[in-house]
C-alpha cells in the first residue's frame, strides 16, 4: 500500500494523469482507504504548491501537477461518494468563464491553483450563462463562486449573475469573485463582488480570506 | 504626398538561416492543412467552404491547402497606401518603410501614484493633439490612447475612440470591434471618404471568433484594409518555444489572410505580431522581454518572404513607470522591430501592457522613434559625404571643419537631434534649472497644446461622424 501510494506521489510530479488515474485505481483495490488516497494527493501537491510559493517551480509545472493531481482525486472522489464519506476541503469553489467568454486559460489557471490548495474546484467551462452558475449555487452550495471574463463586452454578465443570485435570494450564502483582463478591483466594486484577484495566486489568496482561512493551510483541518 | 515614414537603407536583419526558415514555413502549411483553424462564424466558414478550403462543420475545423494560402498571399498588394481625410497625412504600408503607431492603454497614469485611473474627455483629447503634433508619428492604433474615458460606455468605448480620432486628427488609424460596432466605423469612414483600417485578433491556439470573423468580413467588403493580429501566448496559447508559436501565430495569421481574400479578393491586408511569453509564476504576459523580442525577428525574417505589412509591438513594457526599464525594454524592443524589415511599430505612449498611456510617455518615445528610425536610414556614403577633397583642403591644425558650408549643409541630415532627451552640457543644465527629461517632455506638451491646431473636419462631415455617433449609441442603450 505505501509503495503505491509513493508511486502515485511520483507519477503526480512527472504530471502523468493517465498514470495517476491507473494507480488510484489500483491503490483502491488494494484496500488503501480512499480519505487516504486524498490525504496523499493534497501531501502532494500541497508541496508542489510550497514550492511555486518560493518560485522553485514555475506555473506549467503546477498546473500539470495539479491536472494529475485532479485525475486522481476525481477517482477518490467517487470512491467516497459510493461510501457516503465526506473529504475534508477548505472550501468550495465553482468557478467558469461568463456567457460568450471563451477564454479558458485563466479560470483553469485559478482552478489548478485553487485545487492545489486543497479547495474543492466545480469547474464549469468557459461561456457560461447566468443561468448554470445559479443552479450550480443552488445545488451545490459552494461557499465561493468565481467568475471570470477576458472581454471588456461579457464583463458586464459578472454583474448580471450578481443580481441574479440576489433575486434569487442567494447572495448572502455565497461569496462571489471575480477577475480576468477586463476587469479591475473598481468593477468588482462597481458590480457588488466580495473580491478580486488580478492573479490566479491572488485568486487562492482571496478566497482563503473570504473562508476564514490562514495562508499555508491545506489540510482541510 | 504622404507621410515619409523612414526608409530602411540598410538589409533587414537575418537571425535564422534559410533552411530553418524553411522548416518554419513547411510546419505553418502542415498545421494549415491538417490541424486546420476553427472559425465560430456559419459566415465565414460559408465564404471558406465556396473558396475551395476544406471544412467541417461540425468542428467548425477549416483545414487549407498550400496553393489556397499561396493564392490568398497573391492577393495581397505587397505596398498600399492607407488614405488620409488629409493626402500629406496618408501612408504608404509595406516595402522598406517603417512608420511609428501608437500602443493605447486602459487609463491615464497618475504621475505622483503610478496609480492608472479613467481619463476625462479633456485628457483624451490634449493626448490626441499630442499624437497628432509628432513628428515621427504616422498611425493612430485602435483605442488611442485610452480604452476608458469618463462618460464613455464599455459599449461605446470604441466608436467614441474613434470618432475622436477622426476629430482630431488628421493621421490615419485602425479600430477595434465588439458587438457590431465596426459597422459604425465603417460608416465614418465613408463619411469622411477616408479609409479606416479594421481589425481581425484572433482566440488563440488557433481560433477566430466570431465576431473577429464578422469584422475581417465586413471591412474587406466595404473595400477598407484588415489587420490580422495574433497574441497568442507562449507556453499558454502557443507553443512554448520560439519556433513553434510562430508556427502557430503564422498559421493562424495565414488562415485570416485566406478568409480576407476570400471575402473580398485585392483587399489590403496587414499582419501584427503580437506574441508574449508567459509569466513563469502568475501566468500573464510578459511584456518587453528578450522572447518577444527573438520573435519579433523571426517573424519578420520568415514574413517578409509572404509581402504583407508588418506590425509588431515595443509599446508595452512590464515597467509600470516611466523609469529605466519603461526606456530600455521599449528601446531595444523597438530597434529589433526595425531591423526585422517590419513596417509598423506600435510603440508610442503605452506604460505596461496596455494597462496605461501617457501623451509625456509619447513624447519621449518620439525621440526614441526619430532615433530608431534615422538609424533604419544607414550612412550615405558617396563623393559628397565621404569628404576627401574637403579633409584635403582644411587639412592639421589650426584647420577645423565648424565653419565649412559642408557641415552646414549636411549637419541637419547626418544627425538626429531629440527634442526631449537632455542634450545639454552641464553647466547649461544647471544655469536651466537642472531639468529631466520628463520636464522637458511636459513644457513640449503645453508647447503642442498651445499651438498645434489639428486640420478641422469640415462642417458637414462632422455633422455625419455626430450623427452615427447618436445612432450608436441609442443602438447599444436599446440593446441594454
Amino acid at each position: 500500500m505505501e509503495s503505491v501510494l509513493a508511486e502515485i506521489k511520483k507519477q503526480v510530479l512527472a504530471y502523468n494523469r493517465d498514470g495517476v488515474r491507473e494507480l488510484a485505481e489500483q491503490a483502491l483495490a488494494q484496500g488503501v482507504e480512499p480519505l487516504a488516497l486524498v490525504e496523499t494527493l493534497r501531501e502532494v501537491i500541497a508541496g508542489v504548491g510550497e514550492q511555486f510559493a518560493s518560485h522553485r517551480v514555475f506555473l506549467p509545472e503546477l498546473v500539470g501537477a495539479a491536472g494529475a493531481m485532479e485525475a486522481g482525486m476525481a477517482v477518490a472522489q467517487a470512491a467516497i461518494a459510493r461510501r457516503g464519506l465526506q473529504a475534508a476541503s477548505f472550501a468550495t469553489v465553482a468557478i467558469g468563464t461568463v456567457a460568450g467568454d471563451i477564454h479558458s486559460i485563466g479560470k483553469n489557471l485559478v482552478a489548478a491553483l485553487l485545487s492545489a490548495a486543497g479547495a474543492t474546484v466545480l469547474d464549469l467551462g468557459i461561456n457560461v450563462p447566468v443561468e448554470m452558475f445559479l443552479a450550480e449555487a443552488q445545488e451545490y452550495q459552494p461557499q465561493v463562486l468565481a467568475m471570470s471574463a477576458l472581454l471588456t463586452t461579457t464583463a458586464p454578465e459578472q454583474r448580471k449573475v450578481i443580481e441574479r443570485l440576489a433575486a434569487a435570494g442567494l447572495r448572502e450564502s455565497v461569496k462571489v469573485i471575480v477577475g480576468g483582463g477586463a476587469i479591475s478591483a473598481a468593477f468588482a466594486e462597481s458590480i457588488g463582488a466580495d473580491g478580486y484577484g488580478g492573479t490566479a495566486p491572488q485568486a487562492v489568496e482571496l478566497v482563503r480570506r473570504l473562508v476564514g482561512r490562514a495562508a499555508g493551510r491545506t489540510d482541510g483541518r | 504626398m504622404a507621410l515619409s515614414g523612414f526608409k530602411r537603407a540598410i538589409p533587414p536583419m537575418q537571425i535564422l538561416p534559410e533552411e530553418q526558415v524553411l522548416e518554419i514555413q513547411n510546419g505553418v502549411l502542415h498545421v494549415l492543412d491538417t490541424t486546420g483553424v476553427q472559425f465560430e462564424s456559419d459566415n465565414a466558414l460559408k465564404i471558406l467552404e465556396k473558396g475551395g478550403c476544406r471544412v467541417d462543420r461540425g468542428e467548425k475545423r477549416v483545414r487549407f491547402s498550400r496553393r489556397l494560402v499561396e493564392e490568398a498571399l497573391a492577393g495581397c498588394p505587397a505596398t498600399y497606401t492607407v488614405h488620409s481625410r488629409d493626402p500629406e497625412r496618408s501612408v504608404i504600408l509595406g516595402g522598406d518603410t517603417l512608420y511609428f503607431s501608437d500602443m493605447p492603454g486602459r487609463g491615464i497614469l497618475d504621475l505622483g501614484s503610478w496609480a492608472v485611473r479613467p481619463a476625462t474627455i479633456e485628457e483624451n483629447r490634449a493626448a490626441m493633439l499630442v499624437l497628432d503634433a509628432l513628428p515621427n508619428f504616422h498611425v493612430l492604433c485602435a483605442y488611442t490612447p485610452y480604452f476608458d474615458v469618463e462618460g464613455w460606455s464599455p459599449h461605446m468605448s470604441i466608436t467614441e475612440s474613434t470618432a475622436a480620432k477622426i476629430r482630431l486628427s488628421t493621421k490615419v488609424q485602425w479600430t477595434g470591434y465588439q458587438e457590431d460596432c465596426e459597422l459604425f466605423a465603417i460608416e465614418m469612414a465613408q463619411a469622411t471618404s477616408q479609409d479606416i483600417i479594421g481589425i481581425s485578433c484572433t482566440s488563440s491556439p488557433l481560433t477566430f471568433g466570431a465576431d473577429a470573423c464578422e469584422s475581417a468580413i465586413r471591412f474587406a467588403r466595404a473595400g477598407l484594409p484588415v489587420h490580422v493580429v495574433s497574441g497568442c501566448i507562449m507556453g499558454a496559447t502557443a507553443p512554448v518555444t520560439v519556433a513553434g508559436s510562430l508556427v502557430s501565430f503564422s498559421a493562424e495569421a495565414l488562415a485570416g489572410i485566406v478568409l480576407v481574400q476570400l471575402a473580398r479578393r485585392g483587399t489590403r491586408v496587414s499582419v501584427e505580431d503580437s506574441v508574449l511569453p508567459m509569466g513563469v509564476f502568475s501566468g500573464a504576459p510578459v511584456f518587453g522581454s528578450l522572447a518577444a523580442m527573438l520573435h519579433i525577428a523571426a517573424f519578420g525574417q520568415l514574413w517578409r518572404r509572404y509581402k504583407v505589412p508588418l506590425f509588431a509591438n515595443s509599446g508595452w513594457t512590464n515597467a509600470k513607470q516611466m523609469d529605466f526599464q519603461d526606456g530600455w525594454e521599449k528601446s531595444l524592443t523597438t530597434l529589433v522591430i526595425a531591423l526585422s524589415g517590419c513596417n509598423v511599430a506600435n510603440f508610442h505612449g503605452g506604460v505596461y501592457g496596455e494597462l496605461a498611456f501617457h501623451p509625456l510617455q509619447a513624447l519621449m518615445d518620439d525621440d526614441v522613434a526619430g532615433t530608431v528610425g534615422r538609424f533604419l536610414e544607414g550612412v550615405r556614403v558617396d563623393r559628397e559625404t565621404l569628404a576627401v577633397e574637403l579633409i584635403e583642403k582644411t587639412g592639421p591644425i589650426p584647420g577645423d571643419f565648424l565653419t565649412s558650408p559642408h557641415t552646414r549643409a549636411f549637419i541637419r541630415q547626418e544627425l538626429f537631434l531629440p527634442q526631449a532627451a537632455d542634450l545639454l552640457t552641464y553647466q547649461e543644465w544647471e544655469g536651466q534649472g537642472r531639468k529631466s527629461a520628463l520636464d522637458v517632455a511636459r513644457e513640449r506638451m503645453e508647447a503642442i497644446l498651445a499651438t498645434h491646431r489639428p486640420l478641422p473636419l469640415p462642417e458637414e462631415q462632422d455633422q455625419e461622424i455626430e450623427k452615427i455617433l447618436v445612432k450608436a449609441r441609442r443602438h447599444y442603450k436599446d440593446r441594454r
